[in-house]
């Protein structure tokens, strides 16, 4: 392959168009012209009068097409794996973390620690629950392996802090009791099929 | 194998099991010889220890020529049976078996403490039940918090394992069967009484019904790891595994299937020296202390190795070396050898478990040993024996097995025991110098002095008449009694001449480990260093000594057992400071490890040249134990020379008897946060009355030198002028443990 052959081996049929841009003026007058003729054409004009326009459209006409990020943030797939969540019962505002301890077992990178206890209400309590996300590789097994849907990954993809820890206790993670109700159902990693209700086969009542 | 199944005649027969022919000997069933060959049956019932439960029925196997299924845990294999464990129709009767086990069974897995190693969940699987047919009305069971375990009727599946272990083995005989159809559950009928015992009940459980209530729902079972180890605090050495997360023992748990473990065990392990570094000043002054030392004082907590340690270091440095309750028993067994010409006894537990007869003479034993205790209450429970209990105090917690108290005088215990190898030696061939011993006996005299009548032995004698396979047990009320060495020839005497299984049952803790490895000396003298002992400067691995020295949970090494087996135990629990071996070091020994003393335990003394980590410790398919290695015992020389019984003393008045609650044994056991018992002064109403003391007073007294300042409670359950007096909770003592259990009161009213 030649050197020329060797230049253009990737390159298509291109269609390019020589643009126009006319001659640069050389002599001082010619110069002198082109500033005069640019000044007074009413371009400027044209330029502030898009940026009216479009600041009329943002501001008034509810046309904004910018996320004010920190502020906003673009809604991500359910499917995306970021800090954990941990979810409460809709019904009672209760965590839904029974504390049957296997999302501690099935980590690979052994950052979940938890210790439980026998509560007055004779119901396994979490005592203590932190994940250490300098050790997470935010696999998703947790959220997979959970039976009651209680830790899930949510959409807090910012893993940017001055700790770390302060992601990992529970109650960071929990959902505030006060936005109970905008608590989302996880659709993600793990989460009950959509047609899981046809494949259960009842156990039968004797009342 | 197993006790219960030991009458078998020992023809030798053959079967055929899944086509595979097999020999074996008569009298074993089906079940144990398939595991004897490492035969899968699936059981949910089945107990290797217990007698066969027969409740599940998934042990069933086809037989040739047999209609319909057979259990194979009751059925004896016949010569030439043809057995079938696995078909089709087998494995579709378990099927059923298994979906019925679930009926209604909580969906809690997630929560339950069982899940795991839970033998339900396990055969669940196992049997692939996917969906549940049957179904029935669910009643209310509420959860029942017994104390040391609490119990779930919910998940329950009725398969009586506890209720035989509790029956069978512990004798506490608490748990029963409230029959009911679909609402049975299991009653505890003594729920006054917070027994410990039932830890091995809930140890037993296959499922989550029965768990220790302060475990509960702490840990997972999969995340704990089992640490294999030996109980260090009486001188069972019963096998038991440290179950540790993170540093910290979440709970104790042993091969249920085939050892029991008491409550002290179960519960009383954290005791550990916690948070010690190395101190490198308090270490120089211990080593000086050692240079300095003319007496050392060690305690029963002290494994073989650190005898040894400290045996050499005698050698090295010419200190005394004293231990006032394994010198005593020492002592014992020396007289004792004098007889048989053995170094040890020559009985063992297993042996009293298969006993028709049992005396027990000179020990509280349900308090001092509980798994000799549970020996005895296995023998009484399958064979029927007759079990005698000669103490001066009655004891309601074994009245269910003893078929016979003897009661005897305080300070009496010569004459018993000469009076007791009189009664039963009366029609065995003995030489000369012992019968013509036996014969001048002045058995009116002892019998008035001690207070046993002629027909209470009469009645023993008879009863043990066209019998065989006796046991005796004694205990450490003899082994500091002042006559120690004459009751020891004359206990040895049943052992020699009528073919006794004795078992001198030693001191808590490793006492006898102590008393075969150390060259003890009786008294201390001069400046002392204490090793778990208060001294001039003090080891202590309870914390606040001098030294601080690693608790038994936190070292390697070995202790000898009332089995005569010495076992293995393991560190469960890290530890940063100092050990004896690095005191010794400096002193001039050499050994990296405390461990590497243990191939050089005194072979003449029954050890062997065993590597530490060479010991094996685990129960084979059918139950054997496989745990150290049993002493061997060595011959000593014999003298049959007895002295004349001598004028017996008399204890006139309140008499208080050093004895720990029964899962109590020392200072380690106090420490435990689990058992949670009163040191009290516990008497009866007679004894009330006889001192004019009421429930509730406070009273100060000293004993040996230590005062106690104690509360005295009634317990009506107990009888005579005798009160049980606690040492557990005085730290560790040397001085406590040192003379005969029995002391006069003397005591002061402390203000109320």
């Amino acid at each position: 392959m030649g050197l020329e052959q060797f230049k253009n081996r990737n390159v298509g049929t291109q269609n390019y168009k020589m643009l126009d841009l006319g001659q640069s003026p050389e002599t001082g007058m010619g110069k002198f012209k082109q500033v005069l003729d640019r000044t007074f054409k009413g371009e400027l004009l044209v330029g502030l009068w898009v940026t009216m326009r479009e600041m009329i459209n943002a501001l008034f006409k509810g046309q904004m097409h910018t996320v004010k990020y920190p502020f906003e943030k673009l809604p991500i797939s359910p499917r995306y794996r970021a800090i954990h969540d941990m979810l409460r019962l809709l019904e009672s505002g209760h965590y839904r973390c029974i504390g049957c301890g296997l999302c501690e077992k099935i980590c690979i990178s052994n950052c979940i620690t938890m210790d439980t206890r026998y509560d007055e209400n004779q119901r396994k309590e979490v005592s203590e629950y932190t994940i250490n996300f300098g050790r997470c590789i935010f696999c998703g097994y947790c959220a997979e392996v959970c039976p009651e849907l209680a830790i899930v990954h949510g959409p807090r993809y910012e893993t940017a802090s001055e700790q770390r820890a302060s992601f990992s206790l529970f109650e960071d993670m929990l959902t505030p009791i006060d936005k109970l109700n905008l608590q989302q159902e996880y659709d993600g990693f793990g989460a009950v099929s959509p047609n899981a209700d046809e494949n259960i086969k009842k156990t039968p009542l004797a009342y | 194998m197993s006790a219960h199944n030991s009458m078998n005649t020992g023809k030798e027969i053959s079967v055929t099991i899944n086509g595979q022919e097999f020999k074996s000997t008569f009298g074993k069933t089906i079940l144990e010889i398939a595991r004897e060959h490492d035969i899968y049956v699936p059981t949910m019932c089945y107990l290797t220890k217990v007698q066969p439960i027969g409740s599940c029925r998934m042990c069933v196997v086809e037989v040739e020529g047999v209609e319909g299924m057979i259990l194979s845990c009751q059925e004896k294999a016949t010569d030439g049976a043809v057995i079938t464990t696995d078909s089709d129709a087998l494995f579709e009767e378990r099927q059923s078996i298994m979906k019925l086990y679930n009926v209604n069974h909580p969906l809690e897995c997630g929560v339950c403490d069982k899940s795991g190693e839970c033998d339900l969940q396990n055969k669940t699987m196992e049997f692939n039940l996917e969906a549940q047919d049957f179904t029935a009305r669910d009643q209310n069971r509420p959860v029942e918090n017994w104390g040391h375990v609490s119990y779930d009727p919910a998940l329950c599946i009725m398969c009586e394992k506890c209720v035989r272990v509790s029956t069978e083995i512990t004798g506490d005989e608490a748990l029963k069967i409230k029959f009911g159809g679909y609402g049975s559950t299991i009653v505890n009928t003594k729920k006054e009484k917070n027994y410990a015992s039932l830890g091995e009940a809930a140890a037993v459980c296959p499922v989550g019904a029965l768990v220790s209530t302060k475990f509960k729902y702490t840990a997972n079972a999969w995340e704990l790891t089992k640490i294999p180890s030996a109980c260090p605090h009486c001188g069972g050495g019963c096998q038991m595994y440290y179950e540790v997360k993170q540093d910290r023992i979440y709970r104790v748990t042993n091969e249920f299937e085939f050892s029991t473990l008491c409550g002290a065990g179960r519960f009383g392990f954290d005791y550990a020296n916690e948070g010690v570094t190395k101190d490198k000043e308090a270490f120089a002054k211990a080593v000086e202390a050692f240079n300095k030392a003319d007496t050392v004082l060690l305690s029963n907590q002290t494994s073989n190795e650190e005898a040894l340690i400290l045996q050499k270091l005698k050698e090295k440095l010419g200190f005394k070396l004293v231990s006032p309750e394994a010198r005593a028993y020492q002592k014992f067994m020396q007289a004792y050898g004098n007889i048989t010409g053995k170094h040890l006894y020559g009985g063992t537990l297993k042996r009293i478990s298969e006993s028709k007869a049992v005396i027990i003479f000179g020990s509280r034993i349900n308090d001092d040993a509980p798994a000799v205790k549970y020996h005895v209450n296995m023998a009484s429970k399958w064979h029927q024996a007759r079990v005698a209990y000669m103490h001066p105090i009655e004891d309601k917690e074994i009245q269910n097995i003893v078929t016979q108290f003897i009661k005897y005088e305080v300070g009496s215990e010569e004459g018993v025991a000469a009076l007791l190898a009189d009664t039963l030696l009366k029609e065995t061939e003995l030489p000369k110098a012992v019968r013509s011993f036996l014969d001048d006996l002045d058995i009116g005299y002892l019998s008035a002095e001690t207070n046993v009548g002629e027909e209470e032995l009469e009645a023993l004698r008879k009863s043990l008449l066209k019998k065989s396979g006796f046991s005796l047990v004694v205990g450490s009320d003899l082994y500091a009694h002042p006559r120690a060495e004459q009751i020891a020839k004359l206990a040895a005497l049943l052992e020699q001449y009528a073919g006794f299984n004795v078992v001198c049952v030693p001191p808590a803790g490793n006492a006898m480990g102590i008393s075969l490895v150390c060259d003890l000396d009786d008294e201390a003298e001069g400046a002392t260093v204490g090793y778990n002992m208060p001294a001039d400067f003090t080891l202590s691995a309870l914390g606040g000594g001098d030294l601080d020295m690693p608790a038994m949970n936190q070292q390697e090494g070995t202790l000898t057992t009332v089995d005569k087996r010495v076992v293995p135990m393991n560190a469960a629990l890290p530890y940063g400071g100092y050990v004896l071996n690095d005191v010794a070091n400096v002193l001039g020994m050499d050994a990296e490890y405390t461990i590497e003393y243990t191939k050089i335990l005194p072979e003449e003394k029954g050890f062997e040249a065993i590597e530490f980590d060479a010991l094996p410790d685990y129960f084979d398919s059918v139950g054997t134990e496989h745990r150290g290695y049993l002493l061997k015992a060595r011959k000593v020389s014999v003298s049959r020379n007895f002295d004349e019984v001598e004028e017996l003393e008399g204890y006139d008045g309140a008499v208080v008897y050093r004895c720990d609650p029964v899962e109590q044994f020392s200072a380690f056991t106090a420490k435990s946060s689990l058992l949670e018992d009163e040191a009290v002064l516990l008497g009866s109403q007679q004894f009330a009355t006889a001192t004019r003391l009421k429930d509730g007073d406070r009273i100060t007294f000293a004993i040996d030198g230590v005062d106690f300042d104690r509360l005295f409670k009634i317990d009506t359950t107990m009888k005579g002028t005798i009160a049980l007096n606690p040492t557990f909770d005085m730290g560790l003592s040397g001085a406590l443990v040192s003379s005969y259990r029995f002391k006069r009161l003397d005591f002061e009213r402390a203000g109320n």
